[in-house]
């Protein structure tokens, strides 16, 4: 199966605006983000891996340009969207981790409030959006019903008629009944938090009093008599409704007896030396404790209510009740009543809308193709005036905006960000060829000044910056790359019509409404999101977090920074986290917890991470993919394995043998020299000045990208057929054998 | 190393800090040896008390209680010690005459006995803390000398050069202070210590902000060793550096070692390159030694349970060993119970140093 691209990064250049001249940051770089996968960019300082990174958060520096290439995100160029869209993205769908903790912290807000601010915010603007996407999707539904349906009317289906007057009441009460079981299942899911909070505040006093550490009683007694109370919603209690009132009773108790053990002198000295708690702990409590706690496991561990189909259930009978029946039971029922009274129906009306929308891409498709080779031979002929171009530019995108299914979960990011690409490709041809000529006139003025001032006998310690010419025939080509670039991905499209079954697209596209559905009902209270934040510093391994919550940033450490700014890129459970350098700042112990939580989020979350590093070890147990940058180009790229067991590039071998590991000895491959200077980039390989291995034609000609296989490329002229074989430097070639061989010693 | 001849001793090194009403414990009684012409790593997290302990060595603190001797002789003291004892010998008295003369009414034959032993306990402490601050003071050549003889090397070398002074009067200022005034034998000396270090001498006339990390760590570098010194103290040199920068760096420190016969006192946290660089190596953990033992055995056979949890924390470039890698965690109140039995620093194997007390010892010993 083909993995979704969540972020794809075209052809990227970006240049940063300087008194010395133009900083070439990042050079024509490339590459996807698969769904739930890790790319790792690793590179020195200046290599353009930050660049590229804020480019992607759109929070690159003043002086940046974005001189080419693209961004795609959901159906939009990231480098092109005004700043008011890119809000909506920023923080909510693409999040970040800097590497500096302390300096993304506001210093003067309270740690509770930094957390739960963009929850608060994006909470309010989420509720907007969702019922906008909801209520666009099920527009869209309704309408690709009413015209399959319309459509077999005309044909002459004696049913269509009639079901076609029932779509609207349909879809109201999909509509209706979502809103109603989300409310369910959020008041099930708070209460099911409440108990797992329960379980664990239990378990740290139990903890600390087996220890024999300082406790105060009355105070968990009181936190639990608290936390019992938030447990009330019906389908969780269930049939426990009785034991949880026995044990609040037995808590009561617990507390006023403890209460009168205290002798007034104690309770003075308790308030005074501010030394609260004992270090007994009767057993009683101790016992009523882990009596709850059980409790609460056997609660926790029933199967869960569906709440899909019960919400339908009350929707329709706002008095059926399910919550004294078992689970599964309650969700058997509402299930056959809610197949026999709605779903089927609902599902052959979704299902022909599938059909019929896809049928209707296909053609639309075919259309826009014609369209498309039109256009390209339209371009190719070349000799046409700028209003030609656009008028052309625009009937094609149209047709290519035909082509797109409006009922597709997952955007079609090539076919979205099209008419963009285009018109923008055709005004930098009318561009270049206004342009090229002032070029050629500076650069011959540059050159001849310098060589004026050299011929006198002075010091020049400036270069002549060389001329970026694009000769129009180049950018015709680049023209027609964008529009044939559409054209494989339709032909594409068609080949696979068809194949993907009509009821699975029914299904997600059903999920997609769900939960669309839940983000206009769920209303976070200031309550909700502080108890949220708890969850969430609590996960990312902050110790006490009731008591950190309060907090200011500076009462921290390093490692507690860190993860509370985890806590605040996942406050918005963003798509893709970015991370810059998170661990440079921290120490052994404390990056290896704070990777091990990017890891554990990255599967528990679905995330798709963008991990920006200089230090391969860190990135070996991270990464899915790396890309190696140097000087701004992607130097190697390829999977883990392919990059740690055979890379390819001497920068890559460089890196790898310049850090000692346990089983280093002898002189370290250091790599001589510096990065060159990006005013002037080299002609050749940019790595070539430092390179033992480099040739003649590595300081005369850029290597172009090799296949070493599918997954992994390398840009050296030591891939070329030609090149001579070299060997590998030893201390890689030995590293890459023991780690072989401790492989197979594992295996055995 | 052959050479057995210690050259830096660190004996119950206290160095606290005062935190409002409270006094903080950045270093709590460390003891250790360096021996001439070896490296001693010190790993541990950030806030264990790595730096304080290379600075309380080079005397940038007053430290708290402790003695540190340097090729034998006494460079820095700490007097908490002392006047704890004498505190202690005051209250001690004062009670057993109270419980005196509880007993036995007036006995002025035996309390008169006590408070003399008291005084001589004191003027023996008073003493005690009068030589520790006369050894604070750098007073006289020799021993001016001898503390020039160790020299420090920075974290950060943006921080710790000068902006406004040029490479040369960056690298001359140790010998300028020392009393050289002889303008052509410092730039002659410049010029050699900088050719040493890896730079050119037209680097000399430069300022600091010129210069890349890597070639500013080397002037770092540079203006410690112009000194001649015996001992260095480098405070993780190399973690503000860019990667392809720090083999550069350490394959400088080695090569410094090797010609003037270098001891180093190496603080860092990135336990791959102590391996790497270090003969023995000393872990800490909040303010006290937990583990001294060669670098070999340390990684070979870790005793203490701190040493292990940073052990196992070491990422390595290899995919499937990092993804099978269980880090292990260390709760210092789940590991150890001190309750019954206090714990110290103890020798389980030769050369090998435990912080543990007496049912851990045995347990460890076991082990070995």
């Amino acid at each position: 199966m083909e993995k979704e691209v969540k972020l794809s990064v075209r052809n990227l250049r970006i240049s940063f605006r300087t008194d010395a001249g133009k900083v070439q940051a990042v050079r024509d770089i490339s590459f996807d983000l698969y769904k739930g996968e890790t790319l790792a960019i690793v590179g020195e300082s200046g290599s353009g891996k930050s660049v590229t990174s804020k480019a992607i958060m759109g929070i690159s520096a003043v002086n940046a340009m974005v001189e080419s290439g693209e961004i795609l995100y959901d159906g939009q160029d990231l480098t092109r969207i005004p700043e008011t869209e890119m809000h909506k993205l920023r923080g909510d769908k693409i999040a970040m981790i800097f590497q500096d903790p302390l300096s993304s912290l506001n210093p003067i807000m309270r740690i509770g409030r930094q957390i739960t601010e963009a929850m608060l915010l994006k909470n309010k603007a989420n509720r907007k959006t969702g019922r906008k996407a909801f209520h666009k999707k099920l527009r869209a539904l309704s309408e690709m019903m009413i015209a399959s349906l319309t459509e077999k009317k005309a044909l002459g289906d004696a049913e269509a008629g009639e079901k076609l007057r029932k779509v609207d009441g349909y879809i109201q009460t999909f509509d209706g009944f979502n809103r109603k079981a989300i409310v369910l299942e959020n008041s099930y899911n708070h209460a099911k938090n409440t108990a797992e909070e329960l379980i664990s505040i239990i378990a740290d006093y139990l903890f600390l009093a087996e220890k024999k550490q300082r406790t105060d009683t009355i105070f968990t007694l009181k936190i639990i008599r608290r936390k019992l109370r938030n447990i009330r919603d019906k389908y969780f209690v269930g049939g426990y409704k009785n034991a949880l009132n026995a044990y609040m009773v037995g808590v009561n108790d617990e507390i006023l007896s403890e209460k009168s053990k205290r002798s007034v002198k104690e309770i003075w000295r308790k308030r005074h030396t501010r030394k609260e708690g004992d270090f007994e702990v009767s057993k009683a409590v101790v016992t009523l404790c882990e009596n709850l706690q059980a409790t609460l496991r056997e609660m926790l561990s029933q199967p869960d209510y569906n709440f899909f189909r019960i919400g339908y259930c009350v929707y329709k009978q706002p008095n059926t009740d399910f919550s004294q029946r078992s689970a599964l039971e309650a969700n058997a029922m509402a299930y056959q009543f809610l197949m026999d009274d709605y779903m089927k129906e609902f599902l052959s009306l979704a299902k022909g809308a599938v059909e019929y929308a896809e049928k209707q891409t296909l053609q639309g498709k075919r259309i826009a193709l014609q369209a498309l080779d039109e256009g390209v031979k339209f371009f190719q002929r070349g000799n046409f005036t700028a209003n030609e171009a656009e008028s052309v530019a625009r009937t094609i995108t149209q047709a290519v905006i035909g082509g797109i299914n409006p009922l597709a979960v997952v955007k079609d990011n090539t076919a979205y960000t099209f008419g963009g690409a285009l018109l923008r490709e055709v005004e930098r041809y009318f561009y270049y060829i206004r342009n090229n000529q002032k070029e050629e006139t500076r650069f011959l003025k540059q050159t001849r000044k310098r060589e004026r001032l050299l011929a006198k006998g002075k010091r020049v310690d400036w270069q002549v910056v060389p001329k970026s010419v694009v000769s129009p025939d180049e950018q015709l080509k680049n023209i027609v790359a964008v529009m044939e670039r559409v054209c494989v991905k339709f032909y594409k499209d068609i080949e696979n019509a068809g194949k993907a079954d009509a009821e699975t697209v029914c299904v997600e596209l059903i999920d997609y409404l769900k939960e669309k559905a839940s983000q206009v009902v769920f209303k976070l209270s200031k309550r909700m999101a502080k108890e949220r934040a708890i969850k969430l510093m609590d996960e990312v391994g902050i110790p006490e977090p009731r008591i950190r919550y309060r907090q200011y940033p500076f009462e921290f450490s390093g490692g507690m920074r860190q993860r509370i700014v985890i806590a605040i890129a996942l406050s918005a459970n963003p798509d893709i986290l970015i991370c810059d350098e998170p661990t440079t700042a921290l120490d052994v112990t404390i990056q290896s917890q704070i990777l091990e939580l990017i890891n554990r989020l990255k599967t528990e979350r679905k995330l798709s991470i963008i991990f920006i590093t200089h230090d391969l070890g860190v990135v070996a147990n991270m990464a899915d993919r790396i890309a190696v940058m140097y000087a701004g180009k992607i130097v190697e790229y390829g999977t883990a394995d392919d990059l740690f067991y055979d890379p390819r590039h001497p920068y890559t071998w460089a890196l790898l043998s310049s850090m000692p590991d346990l089983n280093t000895e002898g002189r370290l491959d250091a790599i001589p020299g510096t990065p060159p200077n990006m005013i002037y980039p080299p002609a050749g390989d940019a790595f070539a000045a430092r390179n033992q291995y480099a040739m003649e034609i590595d300081f005369e000609r850029q290597p172009p990208m090799f296949e070493v296989s599918p997954t992994h490329r390398a840009a050296t002229w030591l891939l070329h057929p030609n090149a001579e074989k070299v060997e590998l430097p030893s201390a890689v070639a030995k590293r890459i054998q023991r780690m072989k061989q401790r492989g197979e010693k594992d295996g055995q | 190393m052959g050479n057995d001849e210690i050259l830096l001793k660190v004996e119950h090194l206290c160095q606290y800090f005062r935190a409002g009403r409270k006094e903080f414990k950045a270093v709590d009684d460390i003891s250790f040896e360096v021996k001439r012409g070896e490296v001693f790593g010190l790993v541990g997290e950030s806030g264990c008390g790595k730096t304080t302990t290379g600075r309380a060595i080079v005397k940038l603190y007053d430290i708290t209680s402790g003695n540190i001797y340097f090729k034998g002789k006494r460079v820095g003291a700490g007097t908490r010690s002392y006047e704890k004892m004498i505190e202690s010998a005051r209250k001690e008295t004062r009670e057993k005459i109270k419980l005196l003369r509880s007993k036995s009414g007036e006995n002025s034959a035996e309390i008169s006995a006590l408070r003399a032993r008291m005084r001589e306990v004191i003027s023996q402490q008073k003493q005690s803390i009068g030589e520790a601050r006369r050894d604070n003071r750098r007073v006289g050549t020799e021993k001016r000398n001898l503390i020039t003889q160790i020299q420090m090397i920075f974290q950060d070398p943006i921080a710790s050069l000068d902006p406004r002074m040029t490479v040369r009067d960056i690298i001359a200022e140790g010998l300028v202070i020392s009393g050289i005034r002889d303008q052509a034998y410092i730039n002659e000396k410049v010029y050699e210590i900088l050719e040493v270090v890896g730079l050119v001498r037209e680097h000399a006339d430069r300022y600091p902000h010129e210069f890349s990390g890597g070639q500013r760590q080397r002037i770092g570098i540079a203006r410690a060793v112009i000194m001649q010194p015996e001992m260095i103290i480098a405070d993780e040199p190399i973690s503000a550096l860019d990667v392809s920068v720090q083999a550069q760096v350490i394959n400088l420190l080695n090569d410094l070692r090797a010609r003037f016969g270098l001891t180093i006192l190496f603080i860092a946290h990135d336990l791959s390159v102590v391996k790497y660089f270090s003969d023995r190596i000393g872990v800490m953990y909040c303010g006290k030694l937990v583990e001294i033992a060669s670098s070999e055995e340390l990684f070979h056979r870790p005793l203490h349970p701190y040493t292990k949890s940073l052990l196992s924390a070491i990422p390595l470039p290899d995919p499937h060993y990092e993804k099978k890698r269980i880090r292990k965690t260390y709760n210092p109140l789940a590991e150890h119970d001190y309750s019954m039995c206090l714990p110290s620093m103890r020798e389980i194997a030769p050369e090998h140093f435990v912080y543990c007390n007496d049912e851990e010892e045995e347990r460890y010993k076991r082990q070995c």
